[in-house]
């Protein structure tokens, strides 16, 4: 017992930055797919063919491929193509790309629930694009998204582990460090285990209660 | 539905013709290598192991007579069986490899693992005298305790806190770790110049704990396998590979800008791990290691497998001399 | 079409000055993206890796078998196994969810938040790197299935239950109304209709297990990640045989989620505007 919290004191800092390296790929992973989904989602409606195409090539693409062959590819690829990118933001990349397409199925799925009624009155009274989709559009898409957004960011959470596979030193590999070096494969995998399962649960708190926050007016949906 | 949903399953379908098209243009498997081979005979011209001079070391290694066998109950386990169960690894350079088009395995370690097979059973099929199971640093002890495999030859260092839980014969090699970096680096000369520097190695490797105590404060980087070290070196993500120099010596002939530097600053002694109940079997594997020593076998083993990178020939280790073995 | 009316949510119909618009700004577009692409492949060319052998090595049969018939085939198997195991599994855990026993549908709940919140890297690794220190050590093919079928059951039942509840309730009511018991209501009535419902996105779920199988590269068993890492480790064109692999992986699911697409079309359950059954399978990874 004394060894575990030896083995505990001794490496608190390199257990802390596993678990900072996670938070950290979990968030800048997604609010980049956020982002990034937002705008594949204007690409894949937008009325220009070749947008449309190259949004949907991208998400048929992201979407389909295993995140673990796209952290290859972009860890060991893209330095041919003359981008070597530090290992973190390489986790954080494949995150964003693989997050984004699914976060812009769900954006194309919330925007389909706002009324036409909506944005064509939006534009009669000469709102620009931007100012359209940032007051009028989104805000009442959101209302509709939230569960799945929550969903969306523990699939990023979730996926944040495999660049431990990469060499990130997120919660996952540090685990796999330290049981390398000490024989406490239990309380490591339990402690890795606890740091996921409360972010998960937690992200699902925060949705709920976001979704008990958007809900109270229903104007103008289509539901 | 998409506007080109049909048009697209279209194009699968033609691409996949034309692939199979491709596909038959060449068959059989592809060369190893596109270099030329030098006229000067060296140990680095010949770049690839010959699954055919491995074979013919295998062969010629000796069998144990039937009366040697039947005294070991291990050994006639192993004989009625067919085959030896040894765990390693398909995709260790030089010690362990497997060529994935014909799915022969050849190198240093499956080479023990052969002729120690071969000794049992005196079996002339090669690729049939013995069957890998997949071990990694965690599994292989607890696969050796539960009897899961007859043995293991994977690169296995000896160590005594190892020795508490399985045997070990051996050593049967006695390597080292050693230092890989681009060529035209000038800054790392030995470990002394590792440090602060970024460092790479394999995941499951002894280099780990090596470099815990020669560059301490310095946690390398790891991937889980030896290309993808190579390729973190040659891309500049790392600036130096630390890994057992037989290996390091390999990916230089293939990579022609990286290089080893400095000589082996470990010592790192191969056993062959065994099940610890019953001590007749290590004894009947350190007959057999102390008969290939011997006999010559062991050299021509070498010569067929690291020998092809490492100019440096080596003599066999003592039996029993490191602690643990 | 679904597309056009997300596009008539934000744009409008365009007239004269707008379709000229359009065209300039395709021109553009499509510009772009040549450039884009084009500077891509220059890069690769510089680097030496559109060198024709390194790319002239897929087209050798023994290499597409390995890949092809090696790689895929033990994917497949791997997934098929895991899917035969978990989809059942998922069922009975939503079952077990939705019972009105408390003991039951706590022990469900707990197991499904658990394991829809795990990484599956961890519990493989959980598998590879702590059981063996309790004398247990899986063969490989387990040491992979075994993770996927813990973790797919969690979010199958979640599909499963979203299922059942999107029938409507009416069924059970009119069904009730007939003097069915519970346990006759769910199996002839609600569970074929939730079925039905949940078709095309235990298709997706299958996608994602095909996507949780490329984990046989960390316990070493031989689908198409491990044949790639063994291909690599021979010929070293890393490059390449990632990239050819990746599109084999995307190729698949294509596939897969196509048929998806079109077994919700068939089964009538597609609505034209609105998210369907607002179910969102989330990717395990």
């Amino acid at each position: 017992m004394n060894q575990i919290w030896q083995m505990l004191a001794d490496n608190f800092s390199f257990l802390l930055n596993g678990v900072l390296t996670t938070v950290g790929l979990t968030i800048l992973g997604f609010v980049g797919a956020l982002l990034i989904g937002t705008v594949v989602a204007v690409f894949r409606v937008s009325p220009i063919t070749p947008l449309r195409v190259v949004g949907t090539a991208y998400v048929e693409f992201f979407r389909n491929v295993p995140l673990l062959t796209l952290l290859i590819l972009i860890v060991f690829g893209l330095p041919d193509i003359g981008l070597l990118i530090p290992l973190f933001w390489c986790g954080v990349l494949g995150l964003v790309l693989a997050g984004s397409a699914f976060i812009c199925e769900t954006v194309r799925s919330g925007i389909n629930t706002i009324s036409v009624g909506q944005s064509e009155a939006a534009r009669a009274l000469g709102m620009s694009f931007g100012t359209q989709l940032r007051l009028i559009i989104l805000p009442q898409a959101f209302r509709t998204m939230v569960q799945p957004l929550v969903n969306n960011f523990i699939g990023i959470l979730i996926g944040s582990s495999l660049a431990a596979a990469v060499g990130v030193s997120d919660i996952t590999n540090v685990t796999q460090q330290l049981n390398i070096r000490y024989a406490e494969a239990v309380v490591l995998f339990l402690l890795s285990g606890a740091v996921y399962l409360v972010f998960a649960l937690g992200a699902g708190r925060i949705g709920s209660w976001l979704e008990g926050l958007v809900s109270t007016s229903r104007i103008g949906s289509a539901r | 539905m998409y506007d080109f949903s049909r048009r697209g399953l279209l194009y699968v379908a033609a691409g996949s013709t034309a692939a199979v098209a491709l596909a038959a243009c060449s068959s059989g498997a592809p060369p190893t290598s596109t270099s030329t081979s030098s006229a000067s005979g060296s140990a680095s011209a010949n770049r690839q192991i010959s699954q055919d001079a491995y074979d013919t070391v295998i062969k010629g290694g000796p069998v144990a007579d039937g009366s040697v066998v039947s005294a070991s109950s291990w050994a006639t386990k192993i004989k009625s069986q067919g085959y030896l169960k040894s765990g390693g690894t398909t995709t260790g350079a030089i010690f362990s490899l497997k060529d994935p088009t014909t799915g022969r395995i050849a190198g240093f370690d499956i080479g023990i693992a052969d002729l120690l097979a071969h000794y049992i059973t005196g079996g002339t099929d090669v690729s049939k005298l013995t069957q890998i199971s997949q071990t990694s640093v965690d599994t292989r002890e607890t696969m050796l305790q539960n009897n899961t495999v007859d043995i293991v030859v994977a690169t296995y260092s000896i160590t005594t806190a190892r020795a508490q839980k399985i045997a070990f014969a051996g050593p049967y090699y006695s390597s080292g770790d050693s230092i890989q970096v681009k060529s035209d680096n000038t800054t790392i000369k030995s470990v002394t110049d590792l440090a602060g520097k970024k460092l790479v190695t394999e995941s499951n490797s002894t280099a780990i704990t090596a470099l815990q105590k020669f560059v301490p404060g310095n946690t390398p980087t790891l991937f889980a396998d030896n290309d993808s070290c190579v390729a973190a070196v040659e891309q500049g993500r790392a600036d130096a590979y630390i890994l057992d120099e037989a290996i390091l010596l390999g990916n230089a002939v293939k990579a022609t800008d990286l290089k080893v530097v400095g000589t082996p600053f470990t010592t790192d002694p191969y056993g062959v791990g065994v099940n610890k109940s019953d001590p007749a079997v290590k004894a009947f594997v350190n007959t057999f290691l102390q008969k290939i020593f011997d006999s010559g076998d062991w050299l021509k083993l070498w010569k067929a497998t690291v020998g092809v990178y490492v100019e440096a020939v080596p003599t066999p280790p003592a039996l029993g001399s490191v602690a643990g073995s | 079409m679904s597309a056009d009316a997300a596009t008539r949510v934000l744009f409008d119909e365009p007239g004269p000055r707008g379709r000229a618009t359009i065209r300039l700004a395709t021109i553009v577009a499509v510009v772009l993206v040549a450039l884009l692409v084009a500077g891509a492949v220059w890069q690769f060319a510089v680097h030496g890796q559109l060198a024709a052998y390194k790319w002239q090595f897929f087209t050798y049969s023994a290499i597409v078998k390995t890949l092809i018939i090696d790689g895929i085939g033990n994917t497949f198997l791997a997934t098929a196994v895991a899917a035969v195991v978990a989809f059942p599994f998922g069922l009975v855990l939503a079952l077990g969810r939705l019972s009105t026993q408390p003991v039951l549908s706590k022990v469900s709940t707990a197991w499904i938040e658990f394991f829809r919140s795990m990484p599956m890297i961890l519990v493989v690794y959980a598998f590879l790197l702590a059981l063996p220190r309790f004398g247990v050590v899986l063969p490989v093919f387990w040491m992979l299935v075994v993770p996927m079928i813990l973790v797919s059951s969690a979010s199958t039942a979640e599909v499963f239950r979203a299922g059942i509840k999107a029938v409507d309730r009416g069924q059970w009511e009119a069904a009730q109304s007939l003097g069915m018991g519970p346990g006759l209501v769910l199996a002839q009535i609600v569970l074929p209709q939730a079925f039905r419902i949940v078709l095309p996105n235990l298709l997706t779920g299958l996608v994602s297990l095909l996507k949780d199988s490329t984990l046989g590269y960390v316990v070493s068993y031989g689908e198409l990640m491990q044949q790639g890492k063994e291909l690599v480790a021979y010929y070293h064109y890393m490059i390449q045989t990632y990239l050819v692999i990746a599109l084999i992986y995307v190729l698949i699911n294509w596939l897969l989620t196509r048929l998806a697409a079109y077994l919700q079309v068939r089964m009538g359950t597609r609505k034209a505007a609105a998210a369907p059954v607002a179910v969102d399978l989330e990717p395990a990874q």
